[in-house]
């Protein structure tokens, strides 16, 4: 056993004195433009903008693919394909009553300049294409919503890249539409004509599947030169693009799958730059610090994003029942010092799910229920429950410990360190929490959405800047076995009040009197305590000190949607 | 022979039947499907569009509607759709197949060249310092973590480490990215991509093929026909090499036909390391996101190989010792 203890001490001393002294030799080739190569450490699919689903194909897509608006990395929304975006303000958009409905339209004016890299012109027939392929039950479009919501698209006669958009209800969020994406219907056209009566025909058979390069797929800054699934995809300049032409002339990503070699594909000069689809927190911060010690000529750029990190509480457990124990249980962990302990205070405490960068987010306590640290107050709290502290050092109340269980996703090294954390900090309380963690899939696939997770359920939302409150939080979102397990609202919140608030926040145009409305909402979020908030997790990007122009967004629209001012200088 | 071939590979069909079932079955059992990982990716998709996916891509029938869906489709030559990179699995599969053949063929044979003359050596100077270094070199082998060995290899020879070595491998791939001559100077550029992940599956086999070369032979060796070889004056290499180790290749070639039925089956961790294009990292996945099409061709082609590198195990029995017969 001593032997054994010996060896493998030599062994991680070796590994740490080789990881350590790596760091002399740094790959400093000096960058250009004519060539930046990308590592990630996700895989992607084909680029068929309204199949694609996983986040590493939406970032190369903004690469080759525009639509009519997107979000900037200041969290504003920008036109993109479209000429201006219409408001009700600017007069681009009204509220129409059409067979009874109160609804909106809006009309929307294509770039002149916007064409298909074969230099075919961008149109209202593409967008109108893009609908009509959504709504095929035969394809795989994840949110069908994003294309089905026109439910009327008139092309002016005089301009075909002009055309009125009748939405199939009132939507105050009617104008971003940045998930909106045309389809080049003089090319996939025939294609959906031929395979639509099939189930999954079209996007077997798609161009983008069998024929990614082909010419007039794309509409982007830049097109498609060779595409190698699960290894790299290499990008040069769209010469049809409406655009300033890109200033870096050809751009490869290739997929690391490692993240523990990206450094060292980094330093090999294999790769100029990690995108944020890259290093893990940990890992970041790793490098950065030997980055720093060994003068490398890389800078480190953390964007806190919409991210939300945070427990949900199982409101059927019988102690978690009490809100002052769920109270209790927020006040007694110092969120402060667990993201400066944990994560060099890259990543920012969590007060709530909207984060800095939404336009939502307050911490004005006329909205928000705020719980500092103050394990004297969570005390109080659980004595006033009747929760008392035995010789034990736990909790009891009629012979019953304050015991509960915590369960995150096995495997994942920061919420396990953070499970540890934080589990000291409730045993300081008197509190006892059990971890329970088990693989992604059975706790996503299982676990969650069947409410079994017993008490709490450690995981992150990725959201979109005024969410929809309705899926998370509406109480027909609880999933039950009547309707087959659907819904989000995992933890069984439900306030009729916060239903009716939901409703009313979807429904208002105003945006002042909107964030009035969610400030509401929240008010109820962080006095009830239905979940507890721990941070907001941030998008880490390593680039060459010399690129200028790449911003990370923190959102997600990715910072390839501003690829075309990227340059080395 | 020939009945007890036909015979075997009758039950051979029969159990890729039975097991095809069984591990489709296996895979419906697992919590989660494709459509959770999008759920995870997109914060946009509701309920109403989870059930519409979950009907598309049948994942609401039971398990024996769409399995023998899938063996329908199949049998037409139709191996299916993969749900996770939205392409056929035939073009997804056919590169990746390639590659990591070459692969574990490459490692599987520098492996062999290397271990079995060491095996020899260490037999012949069995309880020697020559002995002792090569077990030391052969466990190290055994017990060194795959990822470890990869990253070490990674930092000498394509970082540079020391720095005054200099660094001339890639650090991972499967090619120049924009560099494909073809003929002998794409076939250079693969090989130099090949180097590195090679070398780190090679060592991880030669600590094994050494263990049991060595003790085959060691055994071989205390035989009375090798004495009696000795005796009649034979030469000392063709008493070692015609007499002791066809002797001792029996418990070899089980382990290297064991090896083979491997080779389509990938090296998860060697191919993410060096982010090689092989069949292992898209097994995985696929059996991750519950891409169906995927695992299932990756298990098929598996099982088919284990089933036939161990009829060819059995068949080169009887090669390797006239003795033994199939009847």
């Amino acid at each position: 056993m001593k032997r054994m203890t010996t060896g493998i001490s030599i062994v991680l001393a070796a590994t740490l004195t080789l990881t350590s002294l790596i760091s002399v030799k740094a790959a400093a080739a000096p960058h250009t433009n004519a060539e930046l190569k990308i590592g990630m450490s996700q895989e992607f699919e084909n680029l068929n903008p309204l199949i694609m689903s996983m986040m590493a194909t939406t970032y190369m897509y903004a690469l080759v693919g525009r639509t009519l608006v997107y979000m900037d990395a200041n969290g504003k929304w920008q036109p993109q394909l479209a000429k201006s975006i219409p408001t009700l303000k600017n007069g681009g958009a009204k509220r129409v009553t059409v067979g009874g409905k109160e609804t909106i339209q809006a009309v929307w004016e294509i770039k002149e300049s916007a064409k298909w890299n074969d230099g075919t012109p961008v149109t209202c027939a593409d967008f109108e294409f893009a609908i009509k392929v959504a709504a095929s039950p035969n394809v795989s479009v994840a949110a069908k919503e994003n294309f089905t919501q026109v439910e009327k698209l008139e092309i002016d006669p005089k301009n075909a890249k002009k055309c009125t958009f009748t939405y199939d209800k009132l939507r105050w969020n009617f104008s971003q539409m940045g998930q909106f994406y045309p389809l080049p219907k003089h090319i996939e056209a025939p294609v959906f004509e031929k395979w639509s009566s099939k189930k999954e025909g079209y996007e077997t058979n798609s161009n983008y599947s069998k024929n990614p390069t082909l010419k007039g797929l794309f509409n982007g800054p830049y097109q498609i030169q060779e595409v190698r699934l699960g290894s790299h995809v290499t990008f040069e300049p769209n010469p049809h693009f409406y655009g300033t032409q890109p200033k870096i002339k050809k751009i490869v990503i290739k997929v690391i799958p490692n993240t523990g070699t990206l450094e060292a594909n980094l330093r090999s000069g294999t790769i100029d730059a990690v995108s944020s689809l890259g290093f893990t927190l940990d890992q970041a911060i790793s490098f950065e610090k030997k980055s720093k010690a060994d003068n490398l000529p890389f800078v480190f750029e953390y964007r806190p994003s919409l991210t939300y990190e945070h427990i949900d509480l199982d409101l059927n457990n019988e102690i978690l029942k009490d809100v002052r124990v769920r109270k209790a249980l927020v006040y007694a962990i110092n969120r402060q010092d667990l993201v400066k302990a944990l994560f060099d205070g890259r990543q920012p405490a969590a007060t709530h799910l909207f984060a800095p960068i939404d336009p939502w987010y307050t911490v004005d306590t006329k909205s928000v229920v705020l719980y500092p640290y103050s394990k004297r107050e969570a005390t109080r709290l659980l004595d006033e429950a009747g929760w008392k502290m035995g010789t034990d050092g736990y909790r009891s109340k009629d012979g019953k410990r304050l015991s509960l269980p915590i369960m995150t996703t096995a495997g994942n090294k920061v919420r396990e360190t953070v499970q540890t954390y934080l589990q000291n900090q409730w045993k300081a309380v008197g509190v006892e929490v059990i971890v329970k963690n088990e693989p992604a899939r059975v706790f996503f696939g299982e676990t969650m959405k069947k409410r079994k997770f017993g008490g709490m359920g450690m995981y992150a939302w990725i959201s979109s800047p005024e969410s929809n409150l309705r899926e998370q939080f509406a109480c027909s979102e609880i999933p039950t076995e009547k309707n087959g397990w659907s819904g989000q609202n995992y933890t069984g919140w439900c306030n009729k009040a916060v239903d009716e608030l939901a409703d009313k926040v979807s429904a208002e145009f105003d945006d002042k009197k909107r964030a009035a409305l969610a400030h509401q909402f929240l008010k109820y979020y962080t006095d009830e305590v239905p979940v507890i908030p721990l941070y907001y997790r941030s998008e880490i990007a390593v680039n060459p000190k010399t690129l200028k122009n790449m911003k990370v967004p923190g959102h997600l629209f990715a910072e390839t949607n501003d690829a075309e001012t990227w340059t080395f200088q | 022979m020939t009945t007890y071939i036909l015979r075997r590979l009758i039950q051979t069909l029969v159990v890729i039947a039975l097991l095809s079932y069984f591990c489709f079955y296996v895979m419906t059992l697992m919590p989660g499907d494709p459509v959770e990982l999008m759920i995870q990716s997109n914060p946009k998709i509701t309920s109403a569009d989870v059930n519409r996916l979950r009907e598309l891509y049948g994942l609401d029938q039971p398990a024996y509607v769409r399995y023998f869906n899938w063996i329908k489709n199949v049998a037409q030559g139709d191996l299916g759709y993969s749900r996770t990179y939205r392409i056929p699995v035939t073009e997804l599969i056919g590169s990746k197949l390639i590659n990591t053949f070459i692969l574990s063929m490459a490692s599987l044979s520098l492996a062999l060249l290397i271990a079995i003359p060491l095996g020899v050596i260490s037999a012949l100077k069995s309880s020697t310092k020559v002995d002792y270094l090569i077990n030391f070199f052969a466990f190290a082998g055994i017990s060194v973590p795959s990822f470890w060995l990869a990253i070490v290899l990674i930092m000498v020879f394509a970082v540079g480490f020391p720095p005054y070595l200099p660094a001339f491998l890639p650090a991972g791939g499967t090619y120049t990215i924009g560099y494909e001559p073809g003929g002998f100077a794409g076939f250079l550029d693969r090989a130099k991509y090949l180097i590195l992940p090679t070398m780190s599956l090679a060592y991880l086999q030669i600590g094994t093929f050494v263990r049991y070369t060595r003790s085959s032979m060691l055994e071989a060796l205390r035989n009375d026909y090798v004495r009696t070889a000795k005796a009649k004056g034979l030469s000392r290499s063709v008493v070692i090499w015609g007499h002791a180790f066809r002797n001792a290749l029996i418990p070899l070639v089980t382990i290297v036909t064991l090896s083979l039925s491997g080779i389509f089956s990938g090296a998860l961790i060697t191919e993410s390391v060096f982010a090689y294009q092989g069949i292992g990292k898209l097994v995985y996945d696929s059996i991750v996101s519950n891409d169906f099409n995927v695992a299932m061709v990756s298990f098929m082609i598996s099982m088919i190989m284990v089933l036939i590198m161990n009829l060819m195990a059995d068949i080169l029995y009887g090669v390797v010792d006239p003795r033994i017969s199939f009847k």
